[in-house]
């Protein structure tokens, strides 16, 4: 087991060493306010049989968790995933059905909708062939809360005697972000957690401490420096590894960036909301409420879009021009999963599907002058099933938004120590691009959620005890009225109009 | 009058039918180019992209929801050249209108001896009618059809079996429902109406075999083996080139296709019901009795049998407009298109119907069945756009009332056609005019 505690110091002018101290193989930090990342590496032989076996069906395994309250991205931790479960992931060669399913199930939740591991993830299209690392499947659901995986962990991982690994469990429910990566080539699985700040008032006071004499811990407290080179971000500030080092030792290093923070002036947020009533059209509304302007001229606005299977887009919609120009679209980059245009909810087997958009930016003058722009995306739903009720709420996470931007050196991103990978977007852009991701204002829906509900009319059942005998009995009746109109007695032999009751009036009138 | 000097005049008539086309046309290209909301059915594109995949030596199936015989794709080939090229599968369905007008006339003049100026205005119920141009003109091939199944009817009453029985191949081939034909014009061509001479009712109670013999005439072989030759052979050739995904999209998913989204037929709500899973119990569970399965029954039983047996010996073309109406409004799935089926063979069956003869039936049941989409429409747009749920009871009673308007009107449809005077070939008998 390694591990790697990193804080990122939020004011490095409130920030002194003596807030930092080591002593008998303990790391204790006093009211730092900082953004905390902490990565577990377990080898497979750390972990419980059932679960290597499980792992073992991969090629590699990426989960990515997000919350859905909104969280500062402090650099190095810039890059964004949709809230919710994401996972990315390549099965064996030989071994083309892995139990994922029954692994998400027992882990994350047995709502998750998931019915077969064959049928439910959706294929990654990769625009990019030369982003080999991509992985070749994605499920994703939406995710409120990780309390059943900490469970999970406690029950599975933990020792029941271990109070700090029960304790480091139980502090991912208050986690921005959740990374679980599994590859059969490092054979080993890493476990990386987020937290945009401490949970009581704002500041770390926790103390470190080794689980085991020969273990080590690295533990870094960083701060930004200037920016020594344009596609590079320089860190400062203190690193002890644990169990080696008797006091914080300064550093000072610099390194590129994939996911590169957005200047800090003018700030740009963006917010999402449909437009109300949302009916069986809903339309996705992207607002930014500051001037937008592209932080260099290499950069294109794109959202990427993780849409669950009750939402769909018609990707015929986006090829007219004037279509995308009046929502202030450029193009539907990418599309890939449950497309189908007809087919109600529950004869979808995949979890939904994922678009690439690329935004339209104000242009003219009048564009650019006007405070807020506005891009729209329309959606559709399909049709839920009948339930005792008349509609049926289903949570819409935010889609992701953000600049991608030529860098000049790709391959260099990778020396990045928390350089991040597999969101399901990098992969359809060519390896030298730089993310710029443009954050979710802090107020989120109104409700401080990065989520939109939306009320699906549904068949209420409760009204419909007669639809299914009231429809037979009129068809039995229909029919039988037309058997006694073509068989049944009548005046026969009439050639011109007379016909009963009509006859006085049938004269016609030519 | 005007309008009298205007009937009066074939050339007057059809000028008018195509300047309405080419307005529309024209407002339609107009709109694409300057509105997002487009004029042009979503169908035409499915078709010109269905071209466009031909045109690259692809699979017309690589289309989403292209669901029609290649042939389509094939007769819209030109819209994947450049400019306004795009347009000609427009301009060809809205020829085809004309066309069917044209042909209509015809029908009207030769087979119900109309003079010119009456036939001129039945013929207009189709050729002036602003829902058949819109529907030609926004791309939809619906009116295509009108051409081949006019033609069709006008080539059985010209006797003329062999072209009959290749039309009938080729339009069941091209949209499968008029496969309901079959029976009517098969009852139609008797050895009474297709022999020089009435053959004399027999005496004696036939033997079943002479019955058989009776009724296999020449005609009704010959028009069972050229419209079985069309129909197996176009297939046949279509399965070899395109293969499965011919079968597949053109015939076997409209036999097991099961439209959730709301639609005018009867059984929607109830499809929607029975085919969605009950809560809590993971996927689709079936419902306790499926009559929704059966729902093919009443349809065919009335369309393909019972109509035809009843009434096709008295006038043909109004038995296929009875057949047609009665085919559309018992379907598991109806769309306001589905309605230009039936209005092809409106001219010939208006002219002598209660719905003319008398106005207030006549009135009644056009604002009855123009009532009946309204509140379907309105319903319709709450749950579409309002999101309110309306799928019971307004949707499913605005159904079940259109579908009981639609009833009321075929059994007047029914009614009338009984009570005509026992058909003679209809040729040989004119009638006068009025």
């Amino acid at each position: 087991m390694k591990e790697r505690i990193t804080y990122i110091v939020k004011n490095p002018e409130e920030f002194t060493p003596e807030q930092l101290e080591v002593k008998d193989g303990a790391f204790a930090l006093k009211g730092v306010n900082a953004a905390k990342e902490h990565r577990i590496t377990l080898g497979l032989n750390e972990l419980p049989r059932e679960l290597t076996k499980a792992l073992e069906q991969w090629h590699e395994l990426h989960i990515r968790w997000a919350s859905e309250q909104p969280y500062t991205a402090i650099p190095p931790f810039t890059s964004r995933v949709t809230p919710g479960l994401h996972v990315f992931f390549t099965p064996l060669k030989d071994r083309p059905e892995g139990q994922l399913c029954e692994l998400l199930h027992s882990a994350f939740g047995s709502d998750l909708k998931c019915s077969s591991t064959t049928e439910a993830p959706i294929k990654l299209p990769i625009l990019s062939e030369r982003f080999s690392m991509s992985s070749s499947s994605q499920y994703y659901s939406y995710l409120s809360s990780l309390s059943t995986l900490i469970t999970y962990v406690q029950e599975n991982l933990c020792r029941p005697s271990s109070s700090s690994c029960n304790q480091t469990a139980s502090s991912l429910l208050l986690a921005s972000y959740l990374d679980i990566d599994y590859d059969t080539i490092s054979h080993a699985v890493i476990l990386n957690a987020y937290w945009d700040s401490a949970s009581n008032a704002d500041a770390w006071t926790e103390t470190v401490t080794l689980p085991s004499r020969d273990q080590t811990i690295e533990i870094g407290v960083l701060s930004h420096e200037p920016n020594p080179d344009p596609e590079d971000i320089g860190f400062g500030g203190f690193l002890t590894v644990l169990g080696q080092d008797s006091a914080p030792k300064p550093t000072r290093f610099q390194t590129p960036m994939r996911h590169y923070p957005l200047p800090s002036s003018p700030k740009l947020t963006y917010t999402t909301a449909f437009s109300h009533p949302t009916g069986l059209h809903p339309t996705l509304h992207i607002s930014f409420p500051t001037p937008l302007t592209a932080p260099n001229p290499t950069c294109k606005l794109h959202t990427h879009l993780t849409l669950p299977s009750y939402l769909f887009i018609d990707k015929y919609q986006f090829s007219d021009a004037l279509f995308l120009s009046s929502h202030h679209l450029r193009s539907l980059r990418s599309i890939a999963g449950a497309t189908d245009l007809e087919a109600p909810d529950w004869v979808v087997p995949q979890w939904g599907s994922a678009a690439l958009f690329e935004l339209a930016v104000p242009k003219t003058s009048e564009e650019m002058a006007k405070a807020e722009w506005n891009a729209s995306i329309p959606l559709h739903l399909r049709y839920l099933p009948a339930a005792q009720r008349s509609h049926t709420r289903v949570p819409v996470p935010w889609p992701v938004v953000f600049w991608a931007c030529r860098a000049e050196e790709g391959t260099k991103m990778a020396v990045n120590p928390f350089d991040r990978l597999h969101l399901g977007y990098e992969g359809l852009f060519g390896p030298k691009t730089r993310f710029m991701h443009v954050p979710p204002a802090e107020g989120g829906n109104g409700t401080g959620r990065l989520v939109e509900w939306i009320d699906v009319p549904v068949l209420d059942m409760r009204k419909a005890a007669w639809v299914e005998t009231g429809t037979v009995v009129t068809v039995i009746v229909a029919f039988l009225v037309l058997c006694w109109a073509l068989f049944g007695p009548i005046r026969s032999g009439n050639k011109d109009m007379g016909r009963g009751k009509n006859a006085s009036k049938g004269k016609k009138k030519q | 009058m005007a309008i009298s000097s205007f009937f009066g005049s074939s050339r007057a008539v059809f000028f008018a039918a195509i300047l309405l086309r080419a307005i529309f046309l024209a407002y339609g290209v107009l709109q694409d180019a300057y509105s997002p909301m487009k004029y042009t059915d979503i169908d035409y594109f499915v078709f010109t992209d269905a071209a466009r995949f031909l045109s690259r030596a692809q699979s017309p199936y690589s289309r989403d929801t292209y669901r029609y015989t290649p042939l389509l794709a094939w007769l819209i080939y030109p819209t994947t050249w450049p400019g306004f090229w795009f347009s000609f599968g427009k301009v060809l369905f809205a020829a085809g209108d004309i066309i069917t007008g044209w042909m209509m006339f015809r029908i009207l003049r030769t087979y119900q001896n109309m003079s010119q100026e009456r036939a001129l205005k039945y013929a207009s119920i189709w050729l002036l009618n602003p829902m058949v141009a819109t529907i030609s003109t926004r791309g939809s091939s619906e009116g295509l059809l009108g051409v081949f199944v006019t033609a069709l009817l006008w080539a059985v009453l010209a006797k003329r079996v062999p072209l009959a029985g290749f039309l009938l191949g080729f339009a069941v081939h091209f949209k499968i429902y008029p496969f309901v034909y079959a029976t009517s014009i098969i009852w139609w061509l008797d050895t009474d109406r297709t022999a020089p001479s009435r053959t004399n009712k027999a005496a004696a109670p036939p033997s079943p075999l002479s019955l058989l013999f009776k009724f296999a005439t020449p005609q009704r072989i010959a028009l069972a083996v050229y419209s079985l030759i069309t129909f197996l052979g176009l297939n046949a050739v279509m399965y070899l080139v395109y293969g499965w995904p011919f079968l597949e999209h053109s015939y076997f998913y409209h036999l097991i296709r099961i439209d959730h989204r709301h639609n005018f037929s009867p059984y929607n709500t109830l499809l929607y019901l029975n085919s969605s899973p009950k809560e809590g119990t993971g996927f689709t569970a079936p419902s306790s009795i499926e009559l929704e399965r059966l729902a093919f029954l009443p349809q065919l039983l009335l369309s393909a049998v019972m109509i035809p047996l009843a009434i096709a010996k008295k006038d043909l073309s109004s038995t296929m407009l009875a057949q047609t109406f009665a085919f559309v409004t018992f379907n598991k799935v109806c769309t306001s298109q589905y309605f230009l089926w039936y209005m092809m063979f409106l001219p010939y069956y208006l002219p002598e119907s209660t719905l003319l003869a008398s106005r207030s039936t006549g009135i009644t049941a056009l604002a009855l069945w123009v009532l009946g989409q309204v509140f379907w429409l309105q319903q319709g747009f709450q749950l579409e756009f309002n999101g309110r749920s309306t799928f019971v009871p307004g949707l499913w009673a605005s159904s079940i009332l259109f579908f009981l308007v639609n009833v009321g009107i075929l059994g007047i449809i029914i009614r009338d056609v009984r009570e005509k005077a026992p058909s003679t070939g209809e040729i040989k008998s004119p009638k006068k005019k009025v």
